[in-house]
């Protein structure tokens, strides 16, 4: 079994983190410099990576990249985040540690245009021959878009 | 072998499968159909238009007999996707919908419908059929319309029926073919994206003349549930000329007789040719070549995403003669930005369009759609609406599990196994459609409970169901599951072993095929399953037999917990109260359940207005589809990759999102 403020207080003492816990997830925030660190750490202690995934906070200027793991002895998720800057959106790449990442991170390289060094397969995954700005960036209004390249006036409305 | 020639004399002293057409109305007093207005009643305050995620409602200006100018809804029924929520929010009961499906055009703008043809009660009107023939040709050419099917969408799911068992479309002399070039007519099934629509273009050119193509579903019409998509073509017919259209969203499978019967009439009494052909120069069509100066044997072979086994999904296979060495997922010809477009619609909106992630499965994206809003917003259901959620995502998982059962069985080779797996399927939507009122996309689960009560008789349609399912299962086992001509092309083939399947993040049946019981529902619960009694079937051996063993078993377990849960429905209400336009406190949720295909998860970011912003929609097949399937079908002959690609059971709407 593991318990989870443990782990918590662990986080806390190596690596300076913010957790807190609601149910069976544990939320903990780490700088990007200690991102990397934290996942090694992390890989020893769970067993699955379910996803790597972006939020665009627009107003503050950021994004917060994200992975989440599960464990099956404790049935616990645990989800580690941190902050990149919006103009130079680079992070660490997850791909040597759990073979699925680099697939969720070239969705995210798609969708937000956040670089991961060390992935090598950053290539358009879901869109073919897109030319426009990362589609799920927040200062990308697909409303004004459709109206303007389908020509559908009533998406402004 | 007398174990499947036994069943199979058992499948032909019993009553046929099959519905009789054109039916009797009504088709079934619960389902979702055209809307009927109550001009009268309608006080013209434009909630329903203000409602609409569509915007397909529009309020004109209309003279009333004492000379008063007022307002009244006009509905454009190639937008709308049949969710209710304009009836719902109606505040005079004006506005109702009826359960008329029949919704066929040969030209889009006629079901642009004003107010006064919204007050008039629907009618079906089947053409004469009785017209002389033009000429012998015409005659014939009417009768034998070969189609092939490029199910683009989550419509693919109402047109399957309509070729199996259940609406028999070989009665009408028509008949499926995997090729554009032997085929009269291209059936577009849902909504058309950019990648799509170059491979559809490069079938419709591949067609003999004269060709005829129907278009099925809102979606390519006007775009539909994604008008404001950015990836979603909205006017298919900008691009490849189109015959016919049935609205719906998604249309039921007997409006395609109809247009059937329709187009059959058009060709016999008029000899109609199809409209001019105008293929834009601009849609780029790319071809798959090889590469030159490599061995000889060595190819390159796309399966799909216009292929009879792939759904609209596709694997770049690099072939040595007949094995494969290398293969690479290519996703994305459903992807459509559903994290994007719901952070445009409102927290209560969000219920019609979030089924649509995956057709195959919508009601468990529902349900992990409402508990994770519930999660965030601290609101609890009440207990009666816990047991109908379980009901209804169980119905769901045993329709899907059914649905691929008779894939992997065609898969094989085996084909009456789908058309009897497919025609049990037709009993589950029945129970569904009048536990939620629709038989795909149920827009049931909101959040705060669920949209309506249990009707009454509904106990009694859950027996008659369970009774004729659970023989059936005893007949899977004979004809496909103990046969070995079934075994020799499934044991041991596309085999994972357990700790792949853990580090590549395997879930659902698939995990547990694989020797891991890992099931949300136990380990996790949500709702009511801490409570019910069942089982979870494991198997160590992982390859593509125990994967379709774990779905038969879990049918099995699924009737059990309906059993259960209609037996054990507490009292009470069934829904609390939650504003249409709510507002959800500022904070994120991470939730789980589990989907017929495993774990479904969704991560929402609220920033305390009334929409959501940011959702994260982590489907159970993107890692095993786009990231193990491919190292799983290294090594395995071409004649395998339906097999081992079905015995994952994908979505490729579920990945690609």
């Amino acid at each position: 079994m593991i318990e989870l403020k443990d782990l918590c207080e662990d986080l806390k003492e190596r690596f300076g983190a913010e957790t807190s816990v609601k149910g069976s997830v544990c939320y903990v925030k780490v700088e990007a410099d200690k991102y990397l660190e934290v996942a090694k750490f992390l890989k020893k202690e769970f067993d699955r990576l379910l996803t790597i995934s972006a939020v665009d906070f627009i107003k503050e200027s950021f994004f917060e990249v994200y992975f989440i793991l599960y464990r099956f002895d404790g049935r616990v998720y645990c989800k580690v985040s941190t902050k990149v800057p919006r103009d130079e959106a680079e992070i660490d790449s997850l791909s040597q540690l759990w073979p699925n990442a680099s697939m969720h991170e070239r969705e995210t390289w798609e969708m937000f245009g956040i670089k991961f060094k060390g992935n090598d397969m950053l290539k358009p995954l879901l869109t073919e021959e897109w030319t426009g700005p990362p589609p799920f960036r927040k200062d990308f209004n697909w409303r004004k878009y459709v109206a303007e390249v389908y020509r559908i006036p009533q998406a402004m409305r | 072998m007398a174990a499947s020639v036994k069943a199979l004399l058992k499948l032909f002293f019993r009553k046929p499968m099959t519905y009789r057409f054109p039916p009797e109305m009504p088709l079934s007093e619960f389902s979702r159909g055209r809307h009927v207005l109550d001009m009268e009643k309608c006080r013209g305050c434009g909630a329903c238009a203000t409602i609409c995620p569509n915007k397909a409602i529009e309020m004109v200006e209309r003279e009333t007999e004492d000379g008063k100018v007022r307002k009244y809804p006009q509905i454009d029924m190639f937008k709308c996707c049949f969710c209710g929520l304009c009836a719902e929010i109606c505040p005079t009961g004006a506005l109702k919908l009826t359960n008329f499906p029949w919704l066929v055009a040969m030209d889009k703008k006629s079901y642009i419908m004003p107010p006064e043809e919204l007050a008039k009660p629907p009618e079906l009107q089947m053409p004469p059929m009785k017209v002389k023939p033009k000429s012998i040709v015409d005659w014939a050419r009417a009768r034998s319309l070969w189609i092939v099917f490029y199910f683009t969408g989550c419509c693919f799911l109402e047109a399957a029926p309509w070729a199996s068992s259940g609406f028999d479309m070989e009665r009408f002399g028509l008949l499926t073919k995997g090729s554009p070039r032997q085929s009269d007519v291209l059936l577009v099934g849902g909504y058309v994206t950019p990648k799509t629509l170059r491979r559809i273009v490069r079938v419709y050119s591949q067609m003999p003349r004269p060709k005829y193509v129907m278009a099925f579903g809102c979606c390519p019409a006007t775009g539909g549930t994604y008008w404001d998509s950015y990836n979603v073509i909205k006017e298919l017919d900008k691009y490849i000329p189109v015959d016919m259209w049935i609205a719906g969203c998604p249309p039921r499978p007997e409006p395609i007789g109809l247009a059937v019967v329709m187009a059959m009439d058009a060709i016999q009494g008029m000899g109609y040719q199809g409209k001019e052909e105008k293929v834009p120069e601009e849609v780029k069509v790319p071809y798959y070549e090889p590469k030159p100066g490599e061995k000889e044997m060595v190819f390159t072979v796309p399966f799909g995403p216009q292929h009879p086994a792939s759904g609209n999904f596709s694997i770049r296979l690099r072939l040595d003669g007949e094995y494969i060495f290398e293969a690479e997922a290519v996703p994305g010809y459903l992807h459509r930005g559903f994290e994007k477009l719901m952070e445009y619609r409102s927290w209560y909106q969000n219920i019609m369009i979030v089924q649509r992630i995956c057709v195959l499965d919508g009601a468990s994206y529902e349900l992990a759609y409402a508990e994770t809003v519930e999660e965030l917003a601290g609101v609890e259901p009440p207990d009666r609406a816990k047991y109908l959620r379980v009901i209804q995502a169980e119905l769901s998982r045993i329709q899907s599990h059914l649905l691929n059962i008779g894939l992997i069985a065609k898969a094989a080779g085996f084909d009456t196994v789908l058309n009897v797996a497919w025609g049990d399927r037709e009993k589950v939507l029945y129970v569904r459609e009048r536990l939620t009122g629709s038989r795909i996309y149920d827009i049931y689960s909101a959040p705060g409970g669920v949209r309506r009560d249990m009707p009454e008789k509904l106990r009694e349609d859950v027996e008659e169901m369970v009774k004729k399912l659970r023989p059936q299962l005893e007949i899977y086992d004979d004809l496909l599951l103990k046969n070995p001509m079934f075994k020799e092309r499934t044991v041991g083939v596309g085999k994972v072993d357990r700790d792949t399947a853990v580090e590549y993040d395997l879930v659902g049946p698939n995990l547990r095929a694989s020797g891991m019981g890992f099931d949300v529902r136990k380990d996790v619960p949500y709702e009511v399953y801490g409570d019910l009694d069942f089982k979870v079937p494991c198997y160590e051996e992982g390859d593509a037999y125990h994967r379709t063993l774990v779905r038969r078993d879990e049918i099995e377990q699924s009737l059990n917990i309906i059993e259960q849960a209609v037996d054990e429905m507490p009292k009470g209400p069934f829904r609390k109260k939650v504003p249409f336009f709510m507002r959800v406190p500022k904070g994120e949720a991470w939730h789980c359940i589990e989907s017929a295909r495993g774990e479904l998860c969704f991560y929402m970011v609220s920033d305390g207005s009334d929409r959501p912003y940011r959702v994260k929609v982590r489907g159970p097949t993107f890692d095993s589809i786009l990231v193990l399937l491919p190292k799983v079908l290294k090594g395995a002959p071409l004649a395998d990759v339906p097999v081992v690609y079905w015995s994952f059971d994908n979505c490729p709407a579920d990945h690609d999102r």
